[in-house]
Parts: C-alpha cells; sequence; structure tokens
C-alpha cells in the first residue's frame, strides 16, 4: 500500500506525497466519512517516510478504545517523548476516531503535540472535525477527505481483482458498489469474501455473503406496500427475514436507502423516513424485528392508499 | 541532516516586541511584569485568555526571556491533582523569596480552563493557595476565562487576548515565507491569512502545508480544508429554505463537515426569521410544521447520544434537512439572511451563570450538610429570601462566606448596587469579629475534618484577609496573637446562625 493507491482523494494525495518527499510532516488532521481511505493514508505516510523501520516508529491508538485523559498523559506522551528509531527524523502518532477523545483528554494532548515536535507527529482523524477542539485544529494542517463515488470504488476494486486473479461481472460490480454506498473498506471486504466462493464474482454471491437483500427485492416490497396490498408485501418481507435470514437492522436500513428513489411526494417521503427511524430505534431496543417491519409496512399500505 | 521543524514552533516569537496583535495585552503585560523588580506586586498572578492560536503561550514565554526569568511550566498533558501542583509550582514558588535572589521564576499553568473534575482532584484549591502564597510571578493561561474558578479570578488580573486581524496575519506569514526560502504567487498569503479566521499559528500550519517540498506557492495549491467552512453551510441552508428538492437538500449535507448536532442548531436560528409571515409575530404553518420535523430529529439526536448507536443519525439529517423543505407550500421571495445559531454566542455567558450557580450550591451544601442538587434546587432560593433582609443578609453572607459576585446573583442584581456593596462590607466586619471571638473563646475545640480541604482554604482565606485587622486590634495581647497562628491551619468557623 502506498500514498499511490489511495484513490479519490486526488488533490490531499499529491500533497502529502510532497511531505513525504522533503521528510517534513506537519501536524495532520483527516476528516471524512468511514471506508474513504484516512487510516490507509496515515500507514502509507509511514511507510513511505520510514521505509523498513516503519512498525517501530509508528503507533497507532484507535481513540474511541482509549479515550479517557489517562492515555493522552501516560501512554501517548510516554510514546512522544522517546527518541525515534533506525535513523528516522521523527516518529508519527496516529490517532485512530480521535472524535471520540473525551474533550479533556483532547485538552491534555495541546501540549504534548507542540513540546515533542522533535520526536514526534500527530495524524488524528475523525469522521467531523467540529467534534475536535479549536486548539488542536489551529495546530494540524486539516485535510477533508471527500465521500468517493461509486466510480472510485469500482475503479480501485477492478486494481484488487486483477492483482488478485479475480473476475468481476457487471451485476457484481454493481452489487458491490451498492454494498459499499462509497466506503472503500466495505468493497474490498466483500470482494475477497466472494472471491473465496468462486473466481467470478457475481451479484447473487455479493448480496447472500453480505446478507444484502437485492435491491430489486426491497422496491418490489414497497412498491407492494404503497398499492395497497398488505398481505402480499407481509409475504416479501417473511421471504427476507425467513428464508433469507436477513436481520430486521439490515432490511430496514436498506428501506431506508430506497426511499430517496421511490415516487412519492416529498413531503409523504419525510414521514416515511421518520416512521422507518422509528422501527429502526425499537429494533435496536430489542423488539421483535418481525412486529415492527409489519407496522411499517402498514403504514406504507396506509400512505400509499390516498 | 537537520530535523524539519514544524514552522509553527521555529517561529514563536522570542521576545514581547515580536508577538503579532494584541498590543494592549503585552503593553498590560510587560507592565505587570516589571513591577516584580522591585518586589511582589498586588496581584501576583495574571490570566491570559482568548482564543485558540492568537499567542498565549508564545506570550508568556517570550516574557519570560526578555526578564530572564527562568520557566517552570504545568499544563494539561501533566496530571494537576492538589499534590502535583503543589510539588512543582508550591514549591517553585516559594524558592527565592530569600533576600540576595535577584533572579525570578516564572510559574506558567497553561490549560488552567482544563482541570480535570476527577483526575485533577483539588487542583483548583491548590492553584488558588498557591497565587495567594506565592514569591514569584504565576501566568494562568485558559481559552475560556469562565472556566476558571471565581475563588482563583478574583485574585488575578485578568488580560485578554483577541482573535488577530487577518491584515495583521498578512505581513507575519509573508516574513515567514521569506525566511524559508519560498516564493509566493499573488493572494495566496491573503487567503491562508483569511481562512486562519484570526488563529496564527493554524494560518503558519496552512503556509507550511502548502510549501512544504515547493519553492513557489501558488493560490490554486492550497489543498487543506477551509478551517471556515461558513461558506458551505451557507449554501446548504439556500438549498433547505429556498429550495423545493428535498433529495438535493440532503445531498448538499454530505459534503458538510458539520454533524446534525451542530446542523440542527443552524436550522433552529433560522427557521422562523425564514418562515416567517407578514407579521412577524405570528406563527405560520410553515413554521409550527417546520418545528414538528426538527423536535423529532432531536429526539433521534437524544438517541444517538444516549446510546451511542450512529445509526440514527441518518433519519435525524433526513427529518431536519428534508423536513424543513416540505414545510413550506413555496419558497418565499427575496433574501433574508442567514444568522449562525445565536445559543452559541450565548454558550460563555450560560457557563458563567451555572459555575455561579454551583458555587453557591457549593457553599450553601457544605453549610448545610445537604447535597448540592437539593442545595441548589431547594435550599438557595430559601436564603435569596433573606437576603432581601436587611439585618439578616449580612449574616447570610458571612455564614456562607459569599463574595460579592456571588451575592449579586442571589440577589437577582445584574451588577454590584451600592446596598450589596454596604451588606458584603458588613458581613466582612462579622466574620473578622467572629473568627476573633472563635479564636479566643473556642481555641481547645478543634474539630476533626475529614477529607475537607476546602473549608480549609477558605478559612484560611479569611484569616489571610482579615489578619492585619486582627493584629492590630489585639496589638497588645500577644498570647491571643499566638493562638491565633496556631489555630490558623486547623479550625474551621463555628456554624450555628443559620443552620437550618
Amino acid at each position: 500500500m502506498r500514498l499511490d493507491d489511495v484513490v479519490g482523494q486526488t488533490e490531499t494525495i499529491e500533497r502529502l506525497k510532497s511531505y513525504v518527499k522533503s521528510r517534513n510532516l506537519p501536524h495532520l488532521l483527516f476528516s471524512g466519512p468511514p471506508g474513504v481511505g484516512k487510516t490507509a493514508t496515515a500507514v502509507s505516510i509511514a511507510k513511505e517516510l520510514f521505509a523498513d523501520s516503519w512498525r517501530e516508529n509508528f503507533t497507532e491508538l484507535n481513540a474511541s478504545d482509549e479515550r479517557g485523559i489517562d492515555v493522552v498523559r501516560t501512554k501517548i506522551k510516554n510514546f512522544a517523548k522517546t527518541s525515534p528509531i533506525g535513523g528516522a527524523d521523527f516518529k508519527i502518532i496516529f490517532l485512530d476516531e480521535a472524535d471520540a477523545l473525551t474533550s479533556d483528554a483532547q485538552a491534555a494532548l495541546r501540549r504534548t503535540m507542540e513540546r515533542y515536535t522533535n520526536n514526534c507527529r500527530f495524524i488524528l482523524s475523525c469522521n467531523y472535525s467540529s467534534k475536535i477542539i479549536e486548539p488542536i485544529q489551529s495546530r494540524c494542517a486539516v485535510y477533508r477527505f471527500r465521500p468517493l463515488s461509486d466510480d472510485a470504488v469500482a475503479e480501485r476494486v477492478l486494481f484488487v481483482a486483477s492483482n488478485e486473479g479475480i473476475e468481476v461481472s457487471t451485476d457484481g460490480m454493481d452489487a458491490i458498489k451498492y454494498v459499499a454506498q462509497g466506503d472503500m473498506r466495505k468493497a474490498i471486504n466483500a470482494l475477497q469474501a466472494a472471491s473465496l466462493v468462486d473466481n467470478i464474482v457475481h451479484k447473487d454471491t455479493i448480496y447472500k455473503i453480505t446478507a444484502t437483500a437485492r435491491p430489486e427485492q426491497i422496491t418490489d416490497l414497497i412498491d407492494t406496500a404503497l398499492s395497497g396490498n398488505f398481505i402480499a408485501a407481509r409475504k416479501l418481507l417473511d421471504e427476507l427475514l425467513l428464508d433469507q435470514g436477513l436481520s430486521g437492522e439490515d432490511v430496514v436500513g436498506q428501506i431506508y436507502r430506497a426511499m430517496l428513489n421511490i415516487s412519492i411526494s416529498q413531503e409523504k417521503m419525510v414521514e416515511l423516513i421518520d416512521v422507518i427511524g422509528e422501527v429502526d430505534f425499537r429494533i435496536a431496543e430489542g423488539a421483535n424485528e418481525r412486529i415492527q417491519l409489519e407496522a411499517l409496512i402498514a403504514h406504507f399500505v396506509l400512505k400509499g392508499g390516498n | 541532516m537537520t530535523i524539519p521543524k514544524e514552522w509553527a514552533e521555529k517561529y514563536r516569537p522570542k521576545s514581547l516586541t515580536d508577538v503579532v496583535g494584541n498590543l494592549t495585552a503585552t503593553k498590560q503585560l510587560r507592565s505587570w511584569a516589571e513591577k516584580w523588580i522591585n518586589g511582589a506586586p498586588e496581584q501576583k498572578a495574571v490570566l491570559l485568555h482568548g482564543p485558540a492560536g492568537v499567542g498565549k503561550t508564545s506570550t508568556a514565554h517570550a516574557l519570560a526571556t526578555d526578564m530572564e526569568w527562568e520557566v517552570i511550566e504545568l499544563n494539561a498533558s501533566d496530571q494537576r491533582t492538589a499534590d502535583a501542583i503543589e510539588r512543582i509550582a508550591g514549591s517553585a514558588s516559594r524558592m527565592g523569596t530569600l533576600v540576595g535572589m535577584e533572579s525570578k521564576r516564572l510559574i506558567v499553568l497553561d490549560e488552567a480552563d482544563n482541570l480535570h473534575g476527577t483526575s485533577d482532584r483539588g487542583g483548583a484549591q491548590a492553584i488558588g493557595n498557591i497565587i495567594r502564597s506565592t514569591g514569584q510571578p504565576i501566568i494562568l493561561i485558559a481559552n475560556d476565562a469562565y472556566g476558571i474558578p471565581s475563588s482563583v479570578r478574583s485574585n488575578v488580573l485578568e488580560i485578554k487576548f483577541n482573535a488577530l486581524q487577518t491584515r495583521s496575519i498578512i505581513p507575519a506569514l509573508k516574513q515567514i515565507a521569506q525566511k524559508e526560502g519560498v516564493m509566493y504567487g499573488a493572494g495566496i498569503i491573503e487567503k491562508i491569512a483569511e481562512n486562519a479566521d484570526g488563529d496564527m499559528r493554524s494560518a503558519i500550519n496552512d503556509l507550511q502545508a502548502v510549501a512544504v517540498g515547493r519553492s513557489e506557492i501558488n493560490i490554486e495549491d492550497i489543498a487543506t480544508a477551509e478551517r471556515d467552512n461558513k461558506d458551505s453551510i451557507f449554501k446548504v441552508m439556500e438549498r433547505m429554505f429556498k429550495g423545493t428538492d428535498a433529495k438535493a437538500a440532503l445531498e448538499a449535507t454530505y459534503n458538510l463537515d458539520e454533524s446534525p448536532e451542530d446542523l440542527i442548531h443552524w436550522i433552529d436560528e433560522n427557521l422562523p426569521i425564514q418562515y416567517a409571515g407578514e407579521d412577524e409575530g405570528m406563527i405560520t404553518g410553515p413554521i409550527r410544521k417546520g418545528y414538528e420535523y426538527i423536535s423529532r430529529a432531536d429526539l433521534f439526536l437524544g438517541r444517538v447520544k444516549k446510546r451511542q448507536n450512529y445509526i440514527m443519525w441518518r433519519y435525524a439529517s433526513v427529518l431536519m434537512t428534508c423536513g424543513t423543505v416540505v414545510s413550506k407550500a413555496q419558497p418565499k421571495r427575496g433574501f433574508v439572511k442567514f444568522n449562525p445559531p445565536s445559543l452559541w454566542r450565548r454558550m460563555g455567558q450560560l457557563k458563567a451563570r451555572r459555575n455561579m450557580r454551583n458555587n453557591i450550591a457549593a457553599k450553601i451544601a457544605d453549610h448545610c450538610h445537604e447535597s448540592m442538587r437539593y442545595a441548589g434546587t431547594d435550599i438557595a432560593s430559601i436564603y435569596s429570601v433573606l437576603l432581601e433582609d436587611r439585618d439578616y443578609a449580612p449574616a447570610v453572607v458571612a455564614e456562607l462566606q459569599l463574595d460579592l459576585d456571588e451575592l449579586a446573583f442571589m440577589a437577582g442584581a445584574s451588577k454590584v448596587t451600592k446596598k450589596l456593596q454596604k451588606i458584603y462590607d458588613d458581613a466582612q466586619e462579622l466574620r473578622k469579629e467572629k473568627i476573633e471571638t472563635e479564636v479566643t473563646f473556642f481555641k481547645v475545640k478543634e474539630k476533626q475534618k475529614i477529607n475537607e480541604d476546602q473549608k480549609q482554604t477558605r478559612l484560611a482565606d479569611v484569616i489571610n484577609n482579615k489578619g492585619k485587622g486582627s493584629e492590630e486590634k489585639n496589638g497588645n495581647n500577644e498570647p491571643i496573637k499566638e493562638n491565633n497562628k496556631r489555630e490558623e491551619i486547623t479550625k474551621k468557623p463555628q456554624k450555628t446562625l443559620f443552620d437550618f
């Protein structure tokens, strides 16, 4: 994995490459949705800067596991204090999901970032930079990672597939794009898992291994319900839940995704999404998923029937 | 090979004259420092407060260099319990008070508004103690002055740092670029300075970010994110309030670096203005509907918070953005300006009031042996009523050891009036008398204190403040004075007057 392999973030990567070339790195803050290449980029920087000794000079802490003030005052500070190894100019501390750090912990990080710049640089990643306190943002060069387009996902999937000698059919690729939703991690995982089943990747394998209903099954369910036929819609639902063994939460999630593209008035769409959210919440709280989904379908029937 | 350095570190001002902007603040600081040449001034500590990256820490260190003072720094990366503070800063503060030692030690307590409740237990008290007893200059640094306990604030000279003007950032950046041998094209320095929004450090960082590995930089080279993303949020607002396409409004939020938790405040602020009818005071259909949607959205945000279930954010997003779009029948003509959430502006004030309320509740709780919560909700109002009675008031103030601000707060006054000042002065008299009486007559009855550092400090407060007076009065009475000293540390005021 090298910086050149990160797709869909061209400008950012160009800039980061010149840091590596000049062997000079400011503190960095990467913000963006999951699976767009923040961690991959951080690791690539370390690999390209430190070559063989990158493991010794790169520490990754997942802030959502170790989020308290004590970690910052002991573990991080100690790593920052000690000298780099193997002729490297500095070390890198990568704080993944830094927005999970409590604000006290973030505050404790500030002076550490400044005092040990001779030894060490920080790379922080987060979903929203607004969750990182101002004083830390002010100490970092902030790079925003954009959500990946389906094309960017496809490009990378094809690259990996050809490297691994896997063939991906056209409908297989569509399925990967649907499942990934712009998250490269999901796309590659799906590809890898599917390739273990069959050397040619088809859509059915992708949907099966990712426990996803085919998109047309979902639209079929919604259309049937909106047309007013509750019993038929419930049968379709049972197919998903009972025959295919999908989880209620996954089905709700897919119904949500389909909502933005169905042909009802915008107002009804918003109202239905409100109900979907409610059902999602109840299922998450432990309610019976079949009953909740049936109730959801009933709402669709009412909304469809004017 | 030389170790590459962060420019923000490399170009930290070495002397006060190098500090960019905030002239009044640096002048104030310098004159405070110069007082130390002739012994300790009245205010032995200063508090530098202001937004990030404007040079508070740099100024403190530059001052030390100018004055040739040694620096002892304690910041949030250190554990700051009472013990730790006392060990490091406390011992430093007493050194060099011996005759003949000329050079001072500057104690810098950085990030003083970030004392951690449990990890830094007792830290605030310890800082208060050190400030009172120090023989060395102390600088406290904070983003938020209200984050400093009022007991500490009342003993420091506050110096405010403001966000820098873009036009004072520009020449500084140009100077750095020249020193680093970087050629700059038209407009890029100005753009970086503007993006920084008054934060010098982030401006330097952005300059370095764009300049590393280049010998010439141009405006299109800027790849770092805009620090101030007001532009993009205004576009989203436009889509929501002026547009009719719900999906487009939702998609516009995807590129926004603003969580739904923040976005909802933007919508809340602007909804009633954007959807107002002819008569501004009237509630229109769209406003009512819009609030219905954002209140549902808010419910989902609450669920995210409670369960850490971030999936729920998507429903919140749809309800607030698409909901806002569909609440109106058709877009209103004419442009009405979008405003940033006023709630954020008021947050500082709210925090100050909350701190004040908590401090008062703590004093009442202490006095009445009740929980802070109960003291705040149920007892505080009774004391407020008592404060209305001119005869009772001084005793209440004396017993609870309220300071002047707290008295004004409890009396519901917006500022300190003459009447309140009089009550306060009377209370100080009462306290003075009380302590003298206690010390004289109850000196043997030492109460055992269990882990009540707080009270100990307060008594010390009282005695430190009033010590002079009592010595004068008892000037001819040697034994009492002796006792007075011995009692200082261990005895606490007797409580009888208002023990409910």
